[in-house]
């Protein structure tokens, strides 16, 4: 029988079962704690930025920051080790540090057109023909025209496919760092951009919002097209590290990107398939919403109860998405970044018992990061917002 | 007419408002009027933007209209004989890429009647002092939606205010993290979430 391994001693749940709890909308015996880390487990050690590629640096640096400022609940991840892997996901031209950019800058995107507008079409139809491989065969479309030395065809299968094995492996390795230290996994896979805003990311925003004027229509079938596909990926990922979580990302999909109208009519749809289709599978999901969501807060009461987190970066008002939906969805969040670079250990205290005691009321409640957790974060304020679970978080106290 | 026009491009007709102006300069109308009136149209956005009831893309299509009209109207036009509501130095702060906001930012200001001179991204602190001092600019406005660009954004402020420029230049800070904290940290005179404030920020600087 596998040993359960508790965070803290106040603690009667372990965190799988305290995730579990939380997005079955149920009181759990604390708040759980989850921030989203990723360059700040370099600054926190003293790399580079560019280090991260390294899988040794990169595995040091996270249980250093754990053990030091930690624990918490569960281990979000969204790194690859190599770089051609973060395109597949969001396939957008990047600039990384100690490849275009210097190794104390991070990750920048640039906005240009990878995909062309007589791709809606293409989608369409390679979705109808191969609907379990549509998303695979779209990625490696466009990974030879972000990439000029990835050769098209069999040749990009060539140069992914054998990555991706080895990054899954890299994973599988890491992962017992988090478990034997008593933490979960936040999600077998993640974050995956919804097809709909896979489209505004690769056609390039401007480009994108005159393709919702100019034919709407296609851009919500191939959405819908590329569902199957996305549910195969997720599924595959699921079965082969047990947690059933996903991880999906909205970036472009807030109303500061749509009309509430716009969401409901055109990205909703893909968004409902897709979280239905997991749904059969027992597959819980995490919504990634960049922005201000609160227009479209309503219309994602259309997915279904206890099965979906939303996470909000700070742009959003977290108290508001409490009353709107909170009898829905778990609710994620958000402590901003500024608060976090330039504000007060004090600060952050306040505003995470804030969190916890409204937001967190009756269970339903992940305490995090708005968003990434920023990389000049003061190391004292990641810290009283790890301990704020503590302090503010039991439920029977 | 210039009603009409300021109507059209209001509702966001691209059709109808590129018809109209080809009608009105067909008909000899003046072109300083016409432009005139595709900025009203572009003021009705921006409020419209501000209530919620438009959002970002009416205002990217409602901004292609206008460079589209502009585009038609520009021929008509003697040189030197638009007026401009002021100098704006525009740009992404050091060590950040991020273009959308800002070009954005920049269309909404030229449509408004303003100069923008925009200096791209990943903009060092003395190219923005260098154009503020060239263009008396009497607005700078910098975006970053990275958290590393506040530093960059201090940085500019700094080197505005070593320059002798700080009493001369206003400067406004956008971008997804900014917020009053980082206003204060940075010490810029206001910032905006988003491209209709900025305008308002410049109409109350600058108009």
């Amino acid at each position: 029988m596998k040993k359960r391994i508790m965070l803290y001693p106040g603690d009667t749940m372990t965190a799988e079962e305290r995730m579990k709890a939380v997005i079955r909308l149920q009181v759990p015996d604390r708040v759980p704690a989850v921030p989203c880390v990723y360059y700040y487990f370099a600054t926190y050690s003293g790399l580079t930025f560019a280090d991260l590629f390294d899988p040794k640096l990169y595995r040091r640096a996270t249980m250093k920051l754990f053990d030091e400022l930690g624990p918490w609940d569960a281990y979000n991840f969204f790194h690859t080790y190599y770089r051609e892997l973060a395109s597949f996901f969001i396939p957008m031209v990047t600039m990384e540090p100690g490849f275009e950019l210097p190794a104390s800058s991070i990750r920048q995107f640039k906005e240009e057109e990878i995909m062309r507008p007589e791709d809606y079409a293409c989608i369409v139809e390679i979705g109808e023909r191969t609907p379990r491989l549509s998303f695979y065969r779209i990625m490696m479309g466009f990974m030879p025209r972000i990439y000029d030395y990835i050769q098209e065809g069999w040749r990009s299968y060539a140069f992914v496919l054998p990555r991706f094995a080895a990054q899954l492996a890299y994973y599988r390795y890491e992962f017992r760092d988090w478990i034997d230290r008593g933490a979960t996994l936040f999600y077998s896979i993640g974050p995956v951009e919804v097809p709909f805003d896979t489209f505004s990311l690769a056609r390039g925003l401007i480009p994108f919002v005159k393709d919702l004027s100019k034919y709407p229509d296609d851009i919500r079938r191939a959405a819908d097209a590329l569902v199957p596909g996305y549910l195969f990926l997720i599924k595959a990922t699921v079965n082969l590290f047990g947690i059933k979580r996903a991880m999906i990302d909205l970036h472009r999909s807030s109303n500061d990107f749509l009309s509430p109208g716009q969401f409901r009519e055109y990205a909703l749809p893909s968004l409902k398939l897709l979280v239905a289709g997991l749904k059969d599978e027992g597959i819980d999901v995490i919504m990634h919403c960049d922005g201000d969501w609160g227009l479209n807060l309503e219309a994602l009461r259309e997915l279904p109860a206890g099965q979906c987190v939303i996470q909000l970066d700070g742009a959003t008002d977290i108290f508001k998405a409490k009353e709107v939906i909170g009898d829905r969805m778990c609710i994620y969040g958000d402590v901003p970044a500024s608060m976090l670079a330039l504000g007060s250990a004090a600060e952050v205290d306040e505003y995470c018992h804030r969190l916890i005691e409204e937001v967190g009321r009756g269970g339903g409640f992940i305490l995090g990061t708005g968003c990434e957790l920023a990389p000049n974060a003061r190391p004292e304020n990641v810290k009283a917002m790890l301990d704020s679970v503590v302090k503010y978080g039991y439920y029977d106290k | 007419m210039s009603e009409k026009i300021a109507a059209l491009i209001a509702a966001v007709e691209e059709d109808m408002t590129l018809e109209e102006v080809r009608k009105a300069l067909g008909d000899g109308a003046d072109p300083l009027s016409l432009v005139e009136a595709l900025r009203e149209g572009m003021a009705v956005v921006g409020d419209k933007y501000e209530a919620r009831e438009y959002f970002l893309p009416d205002l990217i299509l409602s901004a292609e209209i206008f460079k589209e009209s502009i585009a038609l109207i520009e021929p008509h036009l003697q040189s030197g004989n638009t007026t401009t509501k002021g100098a704006v130095v525009i740009g992404t702060v050091h060590g950040d890429i991020h273009d959308i906001g800002k070009n954005i930012v920049a269309t909404m200001l030229k449509c408004n009647g303003y100069d923008v001179h925009d200096l791209g991204v990943d903009v060092p602190p003395q190219v923005f002092v260098e154009k503020a001092s060239s263009t008396q600019a009497g607005l700078v406005a910098m975006s970053g939606l990275l958290t590393l660009a506040f530093d960059a954004m201090k940085d500019t402020v700094d080197a505005l205010a070593e320059a002798g420029l700080r009493d001369k230049a206003k400067v406004i800070i956008g971008g997804g993290p900014v917020n009053e904290k980082v206003l204060e940290y940075c010490g810029a005179d206001a910032f905006g979430k988003d491209p209709a404030e900025a305008v308002r920020l410049a109409n109350r600087y600058l108009a």
